[in-house]
C-alpha cells in the first residue's frame, strides 16, 4: 500500500514528553527502554518511531496496554498534542506542517474525534452539542439544526434533542459524541476508547452501531481500544503498540495466527481462535489414504462457521481458494483449534 | 491497615518531643534574659513623637500635597482617575441617595428603589429571593438608615462593578495563561495577607479623602477576589470538553466563549458574590477616608462607645450583606443545573416579569411624584427599641454575667496577654528578635529564619518596634484561643453529621458579615480593652478555622479510623492519635488562615482599645500631623503580616504530610 492511496499515512512519528525532546530523537538514548530513558533524562517517549497507513474506508484499530501510547498517538495525528517529529499525510497534505488556521480548517472539515469520557458540553442541549462543530464554522442556525437532526436520527437519538447531556445515560451520551463527530461529515474519524466507560451490554450495542455506521457511511476510522474482542469485531486491521512503538500490524487473523512476539501473543491468548481464524490457517495437504467427502469450503471461511459443515461431512473437507483446491481439513483439525483457544 | 496508622504516628512522635523541648528552652532563656534586662533597648516611642521615617514621610506627604496641581503623575493619572470614579459614584448616588440639584429627592424615591431591587433580584434569581430582598431593604429603612444605606449601596455597586470589569478579564488571563498566573499570584497572595485598614491611608494620600478614594481603596481590596475566583473557575473547567472542542477546530475566542466561560460560570458568579460582600465590608471601614453611608454611624458608635446605636447601624450592614448573599447565592444555585424548564414554567416566568416590570415602572413614577413614596416614612422606625434592647441586653449581660465577661477578660489578660506582652515588648529588641528567629527556624527551617530576620530588621527600621510587638502579642493570643475553640468545633463537625448540620449555617453566616460589626457586641460585653479586639478576632476567624479543620477530619481515610477502633482505642485516643495527626495539613492551613484573619481584626481593634499599630493608623487618619506615623504603622502591619504568613507558609511546607 503506498501513501498516495492511503487516507492517512503516518511516517516516523515521535512524541517525547519532557525537557528538550528534539535532542532525544536520533540520539542513542532513543533506543533505551522507556523506563531507562525516563530515569536518565527525565523524558517519556510516549510514541516512538511509529509508521503505518490506513486505507480509505478502512477501520484501523490501535491496541496496547495502558500507557503504551495509544491516546498520545491519536492526539498527535490531530495535533491535540504536537508531535516531536515525523509526518502525518492526509490527502497529500502533511497535517504537521499546517499553520494555525489551516489546522482549524482541517479539524472542522476533514476529521473528527470521539472521546472516552465523551467531552460533551453540559450547558448545551443535545441538538446544540451535535451542531456545535457546525456553529463554530459559521453555519446558520436553521441549517445546522437540520443537519444535526439528520445525525440524531442516524445514531438513534430521536426524541432526546432537547435534553441536556447529564439527563442521558452513558451509552446515550456517547451516541451524542458519535453524532457530534459525524455532523461535519468528516473523511476520517478518530475514536479513543469510545466505549471503555460503558457497561458490557451497552458496549456491545455501541460496537454494532459503529459497524452499522461504518457500513452505511464508509468512513475511515482509527479506533483505539484495549479490548481485543472489540478490536476484532470492528477492525479491518489492528496495530499493536507497546511502550510507544508499533510492534505488529495486520488483520486480526494474521495477528492471532502469527503473533510477532510474546507481548502480542499474551494479548491474543484469551481470544477464541476459532472465532477469528479462517480455514486457510489450518488447511493441510491431504494425507495418504484419507477419504475426502464431496464437501468443499472457501479458505476465507471462519473456522467457527465451518464447524457444522465439517463435522457433518463424514470425511475430510476440501478447502478451496478462488475455486482451486489448496488442501483439506477434518473435524479433528477443528477440534484442536477450538480446544487450544480458551473457551470457544 | 494498622501499619498505615503506625507509619503516620511513629515518626510523628519521634519528631515532636525534642522540638517541643527546644521550643520550651527558647522561651525559658528568652524569659530569663527578659527579666534581667527588662526595659532596656525596647525602642519605645511616645504616641505623639515622630520616628525618623514618619517625619520624612510627613514631609513627603506635604510635598505631594503642594505639587498636586503641577506634578504630571497627578495631573495625567491620579486626578483623572479620581474624577472618573467620583463622577461614577456621584451619578449612582444621584439615582438612589443624594437629592438632585433642582429637587429634594434623588432620581428615584424610596418606593422606586424598593421595587427596582425586587425586580432585579427577581430576574437574576427568583420570586422568593426577590421578596426576601425587598424585606431586607424595607427593614433597613425601618432602622432609620435609608439614606445611609443607599449611600453605601451606591459605593458598593460602583466598587463591585468596576472590580468585576477589571477582575474578570484579568482572571480569565490568569486562568488561560501560565504566565498570567505567575504575574498575578504574588499580588493576590499579598492582597490576602494585607489587613484592610492598611489600604486606607496610602490611597487617601494620593486620591484625597472622599468617595472616590473610598471606592478605589475598596476596589484594591475586591479586585484580587474577583481575579482569584475567575482564574480558579477557568482552571477548574474539566479537560475533556475543552479538548473535544479544540479537536473540532474552535478558535481560542470560541473556546472561551462557548466552553470555558459557561462552564466556569458557577465559580465566576461565586466571585461576584464574594466581591460584592467584600466591597460591603470594606465600604464600612472606608468611612475613615470619606466613604458616605453606614460606616459613619458604626464608627461613631464605636468611638462614642454607644452600643445601642452601633447595634442598629451594624444590623443594617448585616441585613444588606444577607440580602446580597442570598440573592447572589440563589443565582449561583441556578448555574450548573441543566434541566429544560417546562413550557408552563417559561410562560409563567414571562408573565411574572411582565407584571413585576409594570409594577416597578409604576412604583418609579409614583416615587417621583408623591412625597410618601419619595421619602421613607418616618413613622416606621424601629431603631429606638432596637438600640434600647441592645443596650439593655449587653448591660444586662454584663450585670448578670459580669463575673463571666470581666472574669474571662481578666483571666486571659493576666495569665497570657500581659506576660506575653511584657516578654515581647519589655525585653531588648535584639533578644526578642533572636527568639522569634529561633522559633521561626524551629518551625520553618533555615529559609524561614532568614526571611524572618530580614522582616524583623525592616520592622525595627520603621521605628515602631514596640507597637508592632503589642499587635503581634494580641495576634498570637487570639490565634491560640481561636485554634483551641476552632479545633474542638472542627473535630465535632468533622465527626458528626448532625453537628455539621447545626453549625454550618452559623459558620456560613459568620463568614458573610464584615469584621467591623462584630466589634459592636464585643464592645458591649467587654468594654474598651485589648481583650475586646482579641474576642472579635476570635469570633471573626473561627468560621474559617472550623470549616478547614472539619474538612480535614472528614477526609481522614475511613480505614485508619476503623483500624484504630478495632485496636480498641477510646474516642479520645481516636481523635488525638489518629484523626488529628492525619488531618495535620488541614490544621496547619487553618492556623495560617486563622493568623491572617485575626491580624486583620486586631488592627481594627484600635477602635476599641487594642492599642498597637491599629491605633496609630486610626490616629494617623484623624490628625494631619500624624499622617506620616499612620502610614508607617500601616507599613509595619504589612511587614508583620508578611512575616507571620511566611513563617506559617514555611512551616506548612516543611511539615505537611505528603499527599496520599
Ligand atoms: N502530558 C504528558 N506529559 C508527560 N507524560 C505523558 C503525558 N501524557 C502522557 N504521558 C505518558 O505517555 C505515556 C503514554 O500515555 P497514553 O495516555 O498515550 O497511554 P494510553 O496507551 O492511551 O493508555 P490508556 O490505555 O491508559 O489510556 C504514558 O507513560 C504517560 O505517562
Ligand atoms: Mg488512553
Amino acid at each position: 500500500m503506498t501513501s498516495s492511496h492511503s487516507a492517512i499515512s503516518v511516517r516516523n512519528l515521535w512524541q517525547v514528553f519532557g525537557p528538550n525532546p528534539e535532542n532525544i530523537i536520533g540520539s542513542p538514548d532513543a533506543l533505551l527502554p522507556r523506563a531507562e530513558l525516563r530515569a536518565k533524562t527525565g523524558n517519556t517517549a510516549a510514541v516512538r518511531d511509529v509508521s503505518f497507513d490506513v486505507a480509505p474506508g478502512e477501520v484501523f484499530v490501535v491496541m496496547g496496554l495502558s500507557g503504551s501510547g495509544k491516546s498520545t498517538l491519536v492526539r498527535c495525528l490531530t495535533r491535540l498534542i504536537e508531535p516531536t517529529s515525523g509526518s502525518v499525510v492526509m490527502d497529500g497534505e502533511d497535517v504537521l506542517q499546517a499553520n494555525g488556521s489551516r489546522l482549524r480548517e482541517l479539524r472542522r472539515t476533514k476529521f473528527s474525534m470521539v472521546f472516552q469520557n465523551f467531552g460533551l458540553l453540559p450547558h448545551r442541549r443535545v441538538i446544540d452539542n451535535i451542531a456545535f462543530a457546525l456553529e463554530i464554522n459559521g453555519v446558520k442556525k436553521s441549517e445546522r439544526h437540520a443537519r444535526a437532526q439528520e445525525v440524531v436520527e442516524l445514531v438513534g437519538l430521536r426524541g432526546f434533542e432537547q435534553a441536556y447531556p447529564e439527563q442521558l445515560s452513558g451509552g446515550m451520551q456517547q451516541r451524542v459524541g458519535l453524532a457530534r463527530a459525524l455532523a461535519v461529515d468528516p473523511e476520517v474519524m478518530f475514536l479513543d476508547e469510545p466505549f471503555s466507560a460503558l457497561d458490557p451490554l451497552i458496549r456491545r450495542d455501541m460496537q454494532n452501531e459503529v459497524i452499522r455506521l461504518h457500513k452505511e457511511l464508509g468512513k475511515t476510522m482509527i479506533f483505539i481500544t484495549h479490548d481485543l474482542d472489540e478490536a476484532i469485531k470492528v477492525g479491518d486491521r489492528i496495530g499493536i503498540m507497546r511502550d510507544g512503538a508499533m510492534v505488529q500490524i495486520g488483520t486480526p487473523e494474521e495477528i492471532i495466527a502469527n503473533p510477532a512476539d510474546e507481548y502480542v501473543a499474551d494479548f491474543t491468548r484469551d481470544v477464541p481462535k476459532s472465532h477469528v481464524l479462517t480455514l486457510r490457517t489450518i488447511v493441510r495437504p491431504q494425507a495418504d489414504g484419507e477419504s475426502v467427502s464431496g464437501v468443499s469450503l472457501d479458505a476465507k471461511t471462519i473456522i467457527r462457521d465451518a464447524t457444522d459443515a465439517v463435522v457433518n461431512a463424514g470425511g475430510a473437507v476440501t478447502v478451496t481458494d478462488n475455486g482451486q483446491s489448496i488442501g483439506v481439513i477434518t473435524a479433528n483439525d477443528i477440534l484442536r483449534i477450538v480446544g487450544s483457544g480458551a473457551s470457544a | 491497615m494498622s501499619s498505615i496508622v503506625e507509619q503516620e504516628l511513629i515518626p510523628e512522635a519521634k519528631k515532636t518531643i525534642p522540638r517541643g523541648w527546644i521550643f520550651a528552652g527558647i522561651i525559658v532563656v528568652w524569659a530569663i534574659i527578659g527579666k534581667i534586662m527588662n526595659g532596656k533597648y525596647t525602642l519605645a516611642v511616645n504616641l505623639a513623637d515622630q520616628t525618623k521615617m514618619s517625619a520624612s514621610i510627613n514631609d513627603w506627604a506635604n510635598h505631594l500635597g503642594q505639587n498636586r496641581q503641577s506634578n504630571p503623575f497627578f495631573v495625567y493619572f491620579i486626578t483623572p482617575v479620581r474624577e472618573f470614579i467620583s463622577g461614577l459614584v456621584d451619578f449612582i448616588r444621584s439615582v438612589i441617595s443624594v437629592p438632585l440639584a433642582h429637587s429634594s429627592i434623588p432620581m428615584l424615591g424610596w418606593l422606586g428603589i424598593f421595587a427596582v431591587i425586587g425586580f432585579i433580584v427577581f430576574i437574576t434569581s427568583n420570586f422568593r429571593q426577590s421578596l426576601f430582598a425587598m424585606a431586607m431593604i424595607f427593614s433597613v429603612g425601618a432602622l432609620g438608615l435609608w439614606t445611609q444605606s443607599m449611600d453605601s449601596l451606591a459605593l458598593v455597586l460602583t466598587a463591585a462593578i468596576l472590580s468585576l470589569i477589571i477582575g474578570i478579564p484579568v482572571g480569565i488571563w490568569a486562568g488561560l495563561s501560565d504566565r498570567g498566573l505567575a504575574v498575578v499570584t504574588p499580588i493576590l497572595d499579598l492582597a490576602q495577607i494585607l489587613p484592610t485598614l492598611v489600604y486606607l491611608a496610602p490611597v487617601a494620600l494620593f486620591f484625597l479623602i472622599g468617595p472616590a478614594a473610598a471606592t478605589i481603596a475598596t476596589m484594591i481590596y475586591t479586585i484580587p477576589i474577583s481575579i482569584r475566583l475567575t482564574a480558579f473557575g477557568i482552571r477548574g473547567v474539566p479537560k475533556s470538553p475543552v479538548e473535544a472542542s479544540v479537536s473540532m477546530g474552535t478558535t481560542k475566542w470560541q473556546l472561551l466563549r462557548h466552553v470555558q466561560l459557561p462552564m466556569a460560570s458557577r465559580t465566576i458568579v461565586l466571585g461576584i458574590n464574594q466581591t460584592t460582600l467584600a466591597a460591603l465590608s470594606f465600604a464600612v471601614i472606608a468611612t475613615l477616608i470619606g466613604a458616605p453611608g453606614l460606616g459613619d454611624p458604626v464608627v461613631q458608635a464605636l468611638v462614642l462607645r454607644n452600643v445601642g446605636d452601633g447595634a442598629v447601624a451594624g444590623l443594617a450592614v448585616v441585613l444588606i450583606a444577607i440580602m446580597f448573599d442570598r440573592s447572589t447565592s440563589a443565582t449561583l444555585k441556578k448555574q450548573g443545573i441543566y434541566v429544560p424548564p417546562s413550557e408552563k414554567a417559561i410562560r409563567n416566568r414571562r408573565i411574572g416579569i411582565g407584571i413585576f416590570g409594570a409594577i416597578t415602572v409604576a412604583a418609579i413614577v409614583v416615587s417621583r411624584q408623591f412625597k410618601w413614596a419619595a421619602f421613607f416614612p418616618e413613622s416606621i422606625n424601629v431603631s429606638k427599641p432596637i438600640a434600647d434592647f441592645a443596650d439593655k441586653f449587653t448591660s444586662g449581660a454584663v450585670d448578670h454575667f459580669g463575673f463571666a465577661t470581666t472574669g474571662l477578660n481578666t483571666l486571659i489578660t493576666e495569665t497570657i496577654l500581659n506576660p506575653l506582652e511584657s516578654l515581647l515588648t519589655g525585653t531588648p529588641w535584639f533578644i526578642t528578635s533572636l527568639a522569634i528567629v529561633a522559633i521561626s527556624f524551629l518551625l520553618g527551617g533555615a529559609r524561614s529564619a532568614i526571611v524572618t530576620t530580614i522582616l524583623l530588621l525592616a520592622i525595627v527600621s520603621t521605628g515602631l518596634w514596640q507597637d508592632t510587638m503589642v499587635t503581634f502579642t494580641q495576634t498570637i493570643v487570639a490565634t491560640l484561643l481561636t485554634m483551641i475553640i476552632g479545633v474542638i468545633l472542627g473535630v465535632w463537625i468533622g465527626r458528626s453529621e448532625r453537628a455539621d448540620k447545626v453549625l454550618r449555617p452559623f459558620l456560613d453566616a459568620g463568614q458573610v458579615l464584615p469584621a467591623f460589626v462584630y466589634l459592636i457586641p464585643m464592645l458591649g460585653f467587654f468594654g474598651p480593652s485589648r481583650f475586646t479586639g482579641i474576642a472579635t478576632g476570635i469570633i471573626y476567624s473561627i468560621p474559617i478555622v472550623v470549616k478547614i479543620v472539619g474538612q480535614g477530619i472528614r477526609e481522614v481515610p475511613v480505614n485508619m479510623n476503623e483500624a484504630a477502633i478495632s485496636a480498641g482505642s477510646t474516642k479520645w485516643q481516636q481523635i488525638t492519635k489518629v484523626q488529628l495527626p492525619a488531618a495535620k495539613n488541614s490544621l496547619l492551613l487553618a492556623t495560617n488562615q486563622g493568623l491572617i484573619f485575626v491580624l486583620a481584626v486586631i488592627v481594627i481593634g484600635g477602635f476599641v482599645g487594642s492599642g498597637g499599630l491599629g491605633y496609630l493608623v486610626l490616629v494617623g487618619q484623624s490628625k494631619v500631623e500624624m499622617t506620616g506615623k499612620g502610614l508607617v504603622a500601616g507599613l509595619a502591619i504589612l511587614l508583620l503580616g508578611v512575616m507571620i504568613d511566611r513563617i506559617a507558609q514555611y512551616t506548612v511546607r516543611r511539615n505537611s504530610a505528603p499527599k496520599q
